[in-house]
């Protein structure tokens, strides 16, 4: 025993290197050829064009010819500071964002409350919640191009029926947008839902007793313990809800193209667009890498923000 | 013979020669071929026939492919992939993109190597589409082709009470009075009546649209252009005094005159209707658009002959319109041995036989001119076909098959008029559209 402590003092060896810590476990190799399938899928079509994207993005490739790609720096990213499309575009998808996430949070939370009661057929109720989620946004989209029709859909029928003249949802710059966040608040509705739900279940039953006990209301069990508790839950909805509206596409592609008048002109379309209707894959790259940062910045300050108050929520730093 | 019999009898002929001569050429052309659904009928036998043919007179194989979807995107991912057929028809409004990759063949080539190859079988301006990105060369050869002109229907004016004018072309003014004497409200007075209900359109007379395909020919027949002759500035072109004032004319059309719907009226209008059913039965009387609306038309269940005619653009200082076309190219790099067949294949593309297809088609008039014009006799509807025949010496070519970078132009200027036909200031809306296309070609 002291010989060997004596021999470790005496010559400290130093620990494996990465590669003789990756490879160096004989009796685990057949587990890389196992997720060798996933990771070859994985570099492919994902680590390769990432890096073919970024290295695009300082180079001009017009047309999709590959013969003469000249490297332009930062040509691109310049060229945007003043593309007034793109920042358009931008000012949308915040808009976008901001009253579709919270908005689809608060529907999705109030039916995940009444899903959670114990009454008949909750279970049949859930399903039929969550079903818009299981369906193609493509199929949603043209549903819904029939829904919002100015003249004959059935959203204005309804309207009607109450003595409201509906507007031309999806023609008008004012509304158009706002017809986008309903249908995406309607879709993901239910998959914010079953998040809340496993959420509320996971609230001990026992704080809602002392509470009673205490004399709170319904209102107040809601306010000083269901929402602290799904405090976890909430950022975790709003992290994912803030990268996904960012990176919304397929109903303005479908519904849309962007207009009208650029009102639901969202920054994936443009992107699309620049890329793949006008070839100018370059530029369309740099605009990509910069939708990439600002998603990773709003999410850095989500965390940050996540991290401090959770924090004092549960009594930590 | 039956045609595949002739089929057979070809590909045993050209195995023949291959014994003789060596590998057989094997040439992939894009355009030959039907979709599944149109398989048995007289254009599928018409390609048949004409690739059977063009087989046993040449010796080889020709591989025929259906055009696929989104074309554009697969011949520019198949030239970057060296794996571009050897001959297919490019539409010129998007030529120019795939010539500055400088993978085309100077058709010259062909000309030199086969001496039935000539170019004057076709329209002057039409082979000028092909002849404009770089001088001397020739990219491609017309295949087809359509100028836009106006769709009228003879039963609006009737209803109206007005004659059809009788020259090719009118002037803006005429034109406008025209569009005006040819709005009616539901109590039938015309928009130059003072009377005249504006809420209560039962016919409009002309359509105005966000599309620059609509609108260019009137910018070029006032003298004004959204972008100079030689694709580097729009400064002094679209905000040129000419240009201004037919952009307010056509605003004007829709805001001031009510001869044009609204963009939001037209939406609603056509929303328990398809355009051509507004046409064809008596809504807006007047339209422009180009060769291929006629197969829509006939198709339509309100068609008869009598409701369709077609005039030229008006103009104020010399008539023009667009010229979109489709014309044979072969890539550049096409292997050596192949070349002098794809330069065959594209001369008999271009001849009588192949070129009668056309009028089988409808969608656009051959580009060759003997094919044309004797096509004019047995068209369906022929004064339609002269009125389109002539047009074509008006005809320039889109900006497409001039510029690579003309596509995000396009998308500038119908953003442009979507926002001026919405009521934004014409001169404020022409600025920033200005501003953004310079930049745009400044890159």
């Amino acid at each position: 025993m002291a010989t060997a402590s004596t021999s470790r003092t005496a010559a400290p060896r130093r620990g494996p290197g990465l590669w003789r810590r990756f490879w160096g476990r004989w009796n685990q190799r057949e587990g890389y050829l196992f997720i060798f399938p996933s990771f070859a899928h994985l570099l492919l079509f994902f680590l390769i064009p990432l890096g073919f994207s970024l290295w695009l993005s300082f180079h001009d490739w017009r047309g999709l010819v590959t013969r003469d790609i000249p490297f332009v720096g930062l040509d691109n990213y310049r060229f945007m500071i003043e593309d007034t499309r793109w920042w358009r575009a931008v000012r949308n998808t915040l808009y976008y964002t901001f009253v579709s996430v919270p908005l689809g949070m608060v529907v999705s939370l109030a039916i995940a409350l009444v899903m959670n009661l114990k009454l008949r057929g909750v279970y049949l109720f859930r399903a039929m919640f969550f079903l818009p989620v299981v369906t193609s946004w493509v199929a949603v989209s043209i549903v819904w191009l029939w829904v919002l029709d100015g003249n004959i859909g059935l959203l204005n029928y309804g309207l009607g029926l109450i003595g409201i003249q509906g507007p031309r949802w999806l023609e008008n710059p004012q509304t158009s947008m706002l017809a986008l966040i309903i249908i995406a608040t309607w879709k993901g509705a239910g998959f914010q839902m079953i998040i809340w739900l496993a959420g509320l279940q996971g609230i001990p039953r026992v704080l809602y007793e002392a509470a009673v006990v205490d004399g709170a209301n319904r209102w107040q069990q809601l306010r000083y313990i269901t929402l602290p508790m799904l405090a976890p839950t909430t950022f975790f909805l709003l992290i994912t809800g803030v990268i996904g509206s960012f990176q919304v596409f397929t109903p303005v592609f479908v519904m849309t193209k962007g207009g009208p008048r650029g009102s639901t002109d969202v920054a994936v379309y443009r992107i699309y667009e620049r890329a793949f209707v006008n070839f100018d894959f370059g530029y369309a790259s740099a605009l990509a890498w910069v939708l990439f940062a600002f998603i990773f910045t709003a999410t850095l300050i989500q965390l940050w923000y996540m991290r401090r108050n959770l924090g004092r929520t549960y009594g930590s730093s | 013979m039956s045609t595949p019999v002739r089929r057979i009898l070809a590909l045993l002929t050209a195995a023949a020669l291959v014994g003789a001569a060596g590998a057989q050429v094997t040439l992939n052309v894009i355009g030959f071929r039907v979709p599944p659904n149109e398989v048995g009928t007289p254009l599928d036998l018409a390609y048949q026939s004409f690739v059977a043919g063009f087989e046993v007179d040449n010796g080889v194989f020709v591989n025929a492919l259906e055009s696929p979807p989104d074309f554009n995107t697969f011949i520019l991912t198949a030239l970057a992939s060296n794996t571009a057929p050897d001959v297919w028809a490019q539409d010129a409004s998007s030529l120019a993109a795939i010539a500055s990759t400088g993978q085309l063949l100077d058709m010259n080539v062909c000309r030199e190597l086969v001496p039935s190859f000539d170019f004057e079988r076709f329209f002057p301006s039409v082979l000028a589409l092909h002849q404009g990105f770089e001088p001397g060369k020739t990219f491609g050869v017309p295949n087809d082709f359509t100028p836009m002109v106006i769709y009228y229907n003879p039963e609006s004016f009737a209803r109206a009470g007005v004659e059809i004018p009788t020259a090719a072309n009118l002037s803006y003014e005429d034109f406008l009075e025209l569009a005006q004497r040819l709005t009616l409200d539901t109590s039938g007075r015309n928009a130059l009546d003072p009377a005249f209900d504006r809420a209560n359109v039962e016919q409009y007379g002309y359509r105005v649209r966000r599309f620059p395909l609509d609108w260019m020919h009137w910018l070029w027949g006032n003298g004004g252009a959204p972008i100079s002759p030689d694709g580097t500035t729009a400064s002094g072109y679209l905000d040129s005094a000419a240009s201004i004032e037919v952009i307010t004319l056509l605003r004007d059309m829709v805001t001031v005159y009510g001869v044009s719907p609204s963009p939001s009226a037209l939406d609603a209008l056509q929303a328990s209707l398809g355009f051509l059913d507004l046409f064809l039965t008596g809504k807006v009387a007047m339209f422009p658009r180009g060769h291929w609306e006629l197969i829509g038309l006939q198709a339509n269940a309100n068609f008869t002959p009598e409701r369709v005619g077609v005039m030229g653009n008006p103009y104020r200082t010399a008539p023009a319109t667009v010229m979109f076309e489709s014309g044979f190219v072969i890539p550049a790099n096409i292997a050596p041995e192949k070349l002098e067949a794809a330069c065959k294949f594209v001369d008999a593309a271009t001849s009588p036989g192949y070129q009668d297809t056309k009028a089988l088609t409808g969608i656009a008039i051959s580009g060759n001119q003997a094919v044309a014009q004797a096509a004019i006799a047995t068209a369906k509807l022929p004064a339609v076909e002269q009125a389109f025949f002539d047009q074509v010496q008006y005809g320039r070519p889109p900006y497409g098959a001039l510029f690579p970078q003309y596509p995000a132009v396009e998308t500038i200027l119908q953003s442009m008029m979507e926002e001026i036909l919405a009521g934004e200031d014409i001169q404020a809306a022409v600025a920033d559209a200005v501003r953004e296309i310079n930049r745009e070609l400044s890159r």
